[in-house]
């Protein structure tokens, strides 16, 4: 019987002290997404894998034919951890990486088969390096990890160096020195060219050429950028292995949330990203008064989620986590109601909508008492007292009852598919007699994405009275006119021409309580009263409203995969591409905004087909990645 | 004639973004065979695309010109070729609310014409890939024959387009048109039609299926001797 209680209280005791993966990730994250049940990814193979935006990092070390033909259980990862992916960053430094379970050294050594061991300075790890990154093992988990530093910072050192050697600009041209190239022959010796203005120290020992050859500004950068790269690697592992300061341990609320036995977690500290934000800290010399309060309004600003799996859908339950200063500027933000007339200019057949409802007036109120005694208590910036006291005389004299009339909060924006939209186009038209041609203009068509915004308000009067100054205002010029149309069916609309991408006309309408801007013709044509039973349900706006300040829902199939790359910029097209060729349906819901927190929930509905399980979590993963970033 | 491909060299978004991209290629010939050149792109039913697309900083990696740097590049395309030897009456008519070019020049010989496209496309290349080195000339005179052939280079570029781009140019057309000041008697290629003047040949491809063969527009146009 001893024995029986002496084998188990060792096996418990060897389950509470074994090493596990997220004991790895550094303090300095900010960011930390984790795979927790990684069983559901056995069937995927590397190369799958690493194609994924999330294992950018790794994609130097993997993508060289290593991963060929392999599955993630063949890569000798233990599946009883956890994989977790971090990103962090300071004015200093950033880090990326890894860290995770091993199995089978032999496995994993042959998927990083360009690392090689070098010698370790912390007791009982394992240090193997490669170009880009360094692998940590210790017992049986692994920390893969890329430290860099700053670029601004390697660029501020440099010219600094390079400047009191007595050097010129580096991108400085000399015309007269335009170097010809003369074939090189055998026999020739290299000639290095020493700058001009460097005095040579008699006294200075040249017999070492490695260390005395003058460096190009380039290799003088890399050589600063390398030096401080062994620095801060340095720091960051020191930290790690011996002073053993770990996310785990300094951050409860990371500790709490990884603890969590959801298919996966997220963790994204806002407050550290702000204080570390490069933008940001140029503020703690110029008004320091201003960037420590606004830090202080952001601290305790965490995000935290949990990756659940439930049959055929996948949910992203987040929670925001704030103070109590921010928390009364959200909280107020979120007291609104949706106006029920935004629905009718919803179409029930639309792929891909949205809502979003906030008190701006409210919100602005309390941002005013929250921020203008932190704005006002910086005493010596003259600019910045006289901004704020324009400030102060805006909010005295300003009708606010007008502007948040006009525009109360309640915003909704719709995708209504790709359809044909009218242009003009020049044709040629040949005489058959000489086959002499002349331009006519025709009427053309053109495939583009239709959208329509609007925002409910309780003085229609005012963006009336804005248009029909614009009517007259663009009336003199060559395109871009704006012209009233009241049809008969008493459908009323401004229309202006060639608005949007100088060639498709953009509608307002404003009725109802609700301003729109949109292009879709059918919808300004035919239904400036709404779309009657046509719009979406009233169940489906009671559930869009029901929640906080957002909601939105979206059919992957008829939506992202019918998005022109053209209209959207690299980072949204990141998004989208990461989306593109799944199907099923997302929709994103918030719970009601509380003073210290707001729950958000987003539903991934996937149909099944080729895809497994596995692939869903981590498509689902790998666009809150993207959006996080 | 196979001036569609040198567009690319000078805009080489042109490929990318066109759906519906319209050439019109007119040579009017001379007795003396002198003569004057025109070229038009017409690309005014996909300016919402090109519109978009000048807006962006690259495309698929390639870098996006802006319009400045566009009517520039035209710009000096008009300067370099009316310094070109044998050329004159040089000019250039831009649309770009519509985005039609139209380029007109007055030549003393084919050959001449031929050497000076060359040399500007030589010039204005922008990278060594751009560059065309012809051994073969693609247009020749005499009093009474003209033909006009694909130079291999074309062949080259053809099969550097990508499949995705190549699928956009299947509602384009490029037209090639040739004058004289006599009356034609017959043509080599079964789809050209002789205009009821008999003064006009028009040879009309689909931009897709001449990518596709570009000898589609190869042709050889007889005279009347008289």
């Amino acid at each position: 019987m001893k024995k029986i209680l002496l084998v188990c209280t060792l096996f418990f005791v060897s389950t509470l002290v074994a090493q596990k993966s997220e004991e790895l990730i550094p303090s300095e994250a900010i960011t930390v997404f984790s795979l927790n049940n990684i069983q559901l990814l056995q069937k995927i193979s590397m190369d799958q894998l690493v194609q994924y935006d999330f294992m950018e990092e790794l994609q130097q070390e993997l993508f060289d034919g290593s991963t060929n033909n392999k599955t993630i259980k063949d890569s000798g990862l233990d599946f009883d951890q956890k994989i977790n992916v971090f990103l962090g960053k300071n004015p200093d430094y950033s880090i990326s990486g890894v860290s995770f379970g091993v199995s089978n050294t032999t496995n994993l050594f042959t998927v990083f088969d360009d690392f090689t061991p070098v010698e370790s300075s912390y007791s009982g790890v394992e240090w193997y390096d490669s170009y880009f990154n360094n692998l940590l093992i210790k017992g049986k988990t692994a920390l893969l990890i890329r430290v860099e530093p700053n670029e601004k910072k390697v660029d501020k050192i440099t010219d600094s160096i390079w400047y009191a050697r007595g050097n010129n600009s580096p991108w400085e041209y000399d015309f007269e020195e335009e170097a010809v190239e003369e074939p090189y022959d055998e026999g020739d010796t290299l000639e290095v060219k020493i700058d001009e203005g460097y005095e040579v120290n008699p006294e200075d020992d040249f017999s070492d050429t490695s260390e005395n050859l003058m460096k190009n500004y380039y290799e003088l950068r890399d050589s600063i950028q390398f030096a401080l790269q062994l620095d801060y690697e340095k720091l960051v592992l020191d930290e790690l292995f011996i002073q053993n300061k770990k996310l785990v341990a300094t951050d409860s609320r990371f500790a709490e949330q990884i603890s969590h036995n959801s298919e996966g977690t997220f963790y994204f500290d806002y407050s550290r990203k702000m204080e570390k934000t490069q933008g940001l800290t140029y503020f703690s010399g110029v008004v320091p008064s201003i960037y420590s309060d606004v830090n202080e309004l952001y601290e305790g600003n965490i995000i935290t989620g949990d990756l659940v799996f439930v049959d055929d859908h996948i949910e992203f339950q987040v929670l925001t986590k704030y103070n109590k200063q921010l928390g009364e500027i959200y909280y107020s933000l979120a007291d609104a109601k949706m106006d029920p007339a935004v629905k009718k200019y919803i179409p029930q057949s639309s792929p891909a909508f949205f809502v979003y409802k906030v008190n701006m007036r409210e919100a602005y109120e309390k941002a005013y008492e929250i921020i203008m005694p932190i704005l006002t208590k910086e005493e010596n910036n003259s600019r910045l007292s006289a901004n704020v006291m324009m400030l102060d005389l805006m909010n005295e004299f300003i009708n606010k009852d007008a502007i948040f009339d006009a525009y109360r909060g309640s915003v909704f924006g719709s995708f209504n598919g790709v359809k044909k939209i009218k242009t003009k186009k020049i044709e040629f038209i040949y005489d058959e007699a000489t086959y002499d041609y002349y331009e006519k203009e025709t009427e053309a068509e053109e495939d583009m994405p239709v959208f329509t915004v609007g925002i409910s308000t309780k003085r229609p009067d005012i963006p009336e009275k804005i248009l029909k100054y614009m009517t007259k205002i663009l009336a003199t010029r060559k395109d871009g006119h704006i012209q009233y149309i009241n049809n008969v069916k008493g459908s009323e609309y401004y229309v202006m021409d060639k608005a949007i991408l100088n060639s498709a006309p953009l509608y307002m309408i404003n009725k109802n309580g609700v301003f729109i801007l949109t292009n879709d013709e059918d919808l300004a044509k035919n239904y400036t009263n709404g779309y009657d039973k046509k719009a979406i349900s009233s169940k489906e706006l009671k559930k869009a409203s029901q929640g906080g300040m957002m909601y939105a829902k979206i059919d992957l199939n008829s939506t992202v995969n019918l998005f022109p790359r053209d209209i959207f910029s690299p980072k949204e097209n990141e998004i989208i591409d990461a989306l593109r060729g799944k199907s099923g349906t997302m929709e994103l819901t918030t719970s009601k905004t509380l003073k210290e927190q707001t729950n958000l929930n987003l539903t991934y509905d996937f149909v099944t087909g080729k895809e497994g399980t596995g692939e869903h979590v981590l498509d689902m993963i790998n666009a809150i990645y993207i959006l996080t970033k | 004639m196979n001036n569609w491909l040198k567009a690319i060299y000078i805009l080489p978004l042109f490929i990318g973004l066109s759906s519906c991209v319209e050439i019109i290629d007119d040579l009017s010939m001379n007795l003396d065979g002198s003569g004057t050149f025109k070229y038009t792109v017409n690309l005014s039913s996909s300016k919402s695309k090109i519109n978009t697309i000048l807006n962006l900083d690259s495309l698929d990696g390639k870098k996006v010109p802006k319009l400045p740097e566009i009517k520039s590049k035209v710009a000096e395309f008009t300067s370099l070729m009316s310094k070109q030897p044998g050329i004159s009456n040089v000019k250039v008519e831009t649309k770009y609310d519509d985005y039609i070019i139209k380029f007109q020049c007055n030549f003393t010989n084919v050959s001449v014409l031929q050497e000076a496209l060359k040399n500007v496309i030589n010039t204005l290349a922008i990278d060594k890939k751009g560059s065309v080195d012809y051994a073969y000339n693609w247009i020749s005179w005499s009093s009474t024959k003209l033909q006009r052939s694909i130079p291999e280079i074309s062949l080259q570029k053809v099969s550097e387009i990508k499949q995705s781009e190549l699928d956009l140019l299947r509602t384009g057309s490029y037209t090639s048109i040739s004058r004289f000041q006599k009356p034609v008697e017959k043509t080599d290629n079964p789809n050209a039609t002789i205009s009821t003047s008999r003064m006009a040949v028009m040879l009309k491809a689909n931009t897709f299926t001449l990518t596709k063969n570009p000898k589609i527009l190869e042709n050889t146009i007889y005279l009347n001797q008289k």
